[in-house]
């Protein structure tokens, strides 16, 4: 019983079915049998009732036959002549009949050809007997007159006629026997059959209580998660409200009291002092910025999305004259090669080019020239993989699992700033659009950021 | 205009409110603002009660509301006041941290004037103020005032 405890319940339910249903089908199969050998039994029945009755009949005739040609050679009557011509008419098709009805058993047919032949030559003892009886007279005949002709064929044919019977009974009580016997195997599979039916239906019911049962469960298991996570994105929506609205203020006093210090002392404190202020008033900026960071982060995952179709060109276009301010006194090269138009969230998908051009820029700024290309890396039927790539300062591929990651930075804050946030929105969005992002670079190498969009499905 | 209009200032951090003085003061007009700790003393204000009750009858030139305030907060004033035919006129300025799209979009719902992100930065938090205190205090021509007529309180407050 092991090996039945390892299978998985859709097995044991399967192969419990097939069970169940091979036993039906074989209970069938042999009740089907069992009603057919009835069926045969009782036409076999019918026959040999049949047979049994036109022995008699035949014998009566044979009889009949036998008494009137004696009296008809005795007294030369001729009455009894014509009742002896009546009898004998009819026994051909005694004998046709008989034949018709032992054609499906051998030895009762050789038995009834037997019997005919003994018929036909003590029919025509008689036939010779009367003939003679009318040709030369009662003395003719004298010699047959008393015992009649052809005696040893009517003992012959006696003793044939009761064996047909005989055996014809003995079938007939044998097939009795086999009746009751296939009636009674029936009856009894038949019951067994319907009880199997029964445990199928009972079993059925059973899983299928089971299934609704289950359902009923995990629905509601589902409707107090639902609930339980509807309550954990409110909690988790008036968190950052209270970050957003609670933590700035702090941070504000602490900028706003160092200027004001700055402003009401500033005369009489020495450099030391003045940078001591600068650096409280810069790290409270600097907070500030990853405080709203956070919340623009947190606000990109929680955002319903538009679907709409956006140009990328245009959308880069617009990206650019937002960061003119940062492009000024560099020496940039673009190379922009056309990108299609994707489906999308305008102002999300403008946050990923702001946050990887303003990447590209901030990591080039070390360079003499900074040379940043946006291209289509490969074009699929539905969707589109987009990659900014920059000649900066890159980085070690080793650390490639990190760089989308929040509050991951592969650089100090005084090499390059930045909260280690902008990648991670980046991913953030175009995961909500459906799509994936990576990088390739190298230490002092550049580095090139790749994502995926779904296509718009209007090429115009 | 005859009489120097108030600017009323719902704040209810003193640091916030100091450091937003501090930006009136540079611009002269810090003597104009009436600071308020929070949307009862704002409400008691508008109404002239409680500790307002002895002071010049007319409405202030404009409301810099912060949105969380104790006992009554930014919102639930700036529904009375806008609920209200006499104290509907007055331009309020919802001035707050939250940058939260439900706070803007119920400000001006309830018909705020203006919405206002306290920066930061110390130097653009001092602009603003600065530039808010001047435009809505000194430039802005407030409605002329009607025949007074306040006095009752609504049911609500």
């Amino acid at each position: 019983m092991e090996w039945f405890t390892h299978w998985s319940i859709e097995r044991r339910v399967l192969v419990g079915f097939g069970l169940v249903f091979a036993g039906i089908v074989i209970i069938s199969a042999i009740s089907y049998r069992n009603t057919a050998v009835l069926i045969e039994n009782s036409r076999l029945d019918t026959k040999s009732h049949e047979l049994v009755q036109l022995l008699g009949s035949v014998e009566d005739a044979l009889g009949v036959a036998e008494s009137s040609h004696r009296r008809y050679l005795v007294t030369g009557d001729e009455s009894y002549l014509t009742s002896y011509r009546a009898v004998v008419e009819r026994i051909p098709e005694y004998l046709r009949y008989l034949r018709g009805l032992t054609n499906e058993t051998g030895q009762q047919q050789d038995r009834v050809t037997t019997l005919e032949q003994l018929i036909t030559r003590q029919l025509e003892a008689e036939a010779r007997a009367i003939a003679q009886r009318i040709k030369r007279g009662y003395e003719g005949v004298r010699h047959l007159a008393l015992s009649g002709a052809g005696k040893n064929e009517i003992d012959e044919i006696r003793r044939l006629m009761t064996e047909l019977d005989t055996v014809e009974q003995r079938a007939l009580q044998a097939r009795v026997a086999q009746s009751a016997e296939s009636t009674q195997s029936t009856i009894a599979l038949l019951g067994l059959g319907a009880f199997l039916q029964l445990l199928l239906l009972a079993s059925v019911y059973v899983l299928i209580h089971h299934d609704v049962t289950e359902r009923r469960r995990v629905a509601t298991e589902l409707r107090s998660r639902g609930e339980l996570l509807q309550a954990a994105n409110k909690e988790l929506e008036a968190f950052s409200y209270s970050v957003s609205h609670d933590l700035r203020a702090p941070l504000r006093h602490i900028d706003g009291y160092a200027a004001l210090l700055s402003k009401a002392a500033g005369d009489t404190l020495n450099d030391k002092a003045h940078r001591y202020l600068e650096t409280i008033s810069g790290s409270a900026k600097q907070m500030g910025q990853l405080i709203d960071d956070l919340l623009v982060f947190s606000r990109m995952g929680r955002q319903d999305m538009l679907h709409t179709t956006v140009s990328l060109d245009q959308l880069i276009k617009t990206v650019l004259h937002d960061l003119r301010l940062d492009l000024q006194g560099r020496a940039i090269s673009w190379t922009m090669h056309p990108l299609p138009n994707v489906s999308g969230d305008p102002a999300m998908l403008r946050q990923v080019f702001v946050n990887l051009i303003s990447n590209a820029l901030k990591f080039t700024a070390t360079r003499p020239e900074s040379k940043i290309e946006i291209g289509v890396a490969t074009q699929g039927p539905a969707d589109v993989e987009v990659f900014v790539r920059d000649n900066g300062v890159g980085f070690d591929m080793q650390y490639v699992d990190k760089l989308f990651g929040v509050f991951q930075r592969l650089h100090r804050n005084d090499e390059f700033e930045g909260t280690g946030i902008g990648l991670a929105n980046v991913r953030r969005i175009i995961h909500r659009h459906g799509g994936r992002t990576w990088a390739e670079g190298g230490v002092d190498q550049g580095a090139t950021f790749y994502f995926s969009l779904p296509l718009a499905r209007s090429l115009s | 205009m005859t009489t120097v209009k108030p600017i009323l200032l719902a704040e209810d951090n003193p640091r916030d409110a100091e450091l937003a003085m501090a930006a009136m003061e540079e611009h002269h007009i810090a003597d104009k603002v009436v600071v308020c700790r929070d949307g009862a003393e704002v409400l008691d204000y508008l109404y002239c009660r409680g500790i307002f009750s002895s002071r010049q009858q007319g409405n202030p030139a404009v409301v810099f509301l912060d949105l969380k305030m104790p006992k009554v907060d930014g919102l639930e004033v700036l529904k009375t006041i806008k609920s209200d035919v006499n104290l509907k006129p007055i331009p309020v300025v919802m001035l707050t941290s939250s940058r939260e799209e439900c706070d803007l979009s119920k400000s001006y719902a309830l018909g705020a004037n203006a919405y206002v992100v306290k920066p930061v930065e110390f130097h653009q938090f001092i602009t603003a103020v600065k530039e808010l205190g001047v435009f809505w205090g000194v430039i802005n021509e407030p409605p002329p005032e009607g025949s007074d007529q306040r006095g009752h309180v609504p049911a609500s407050v």
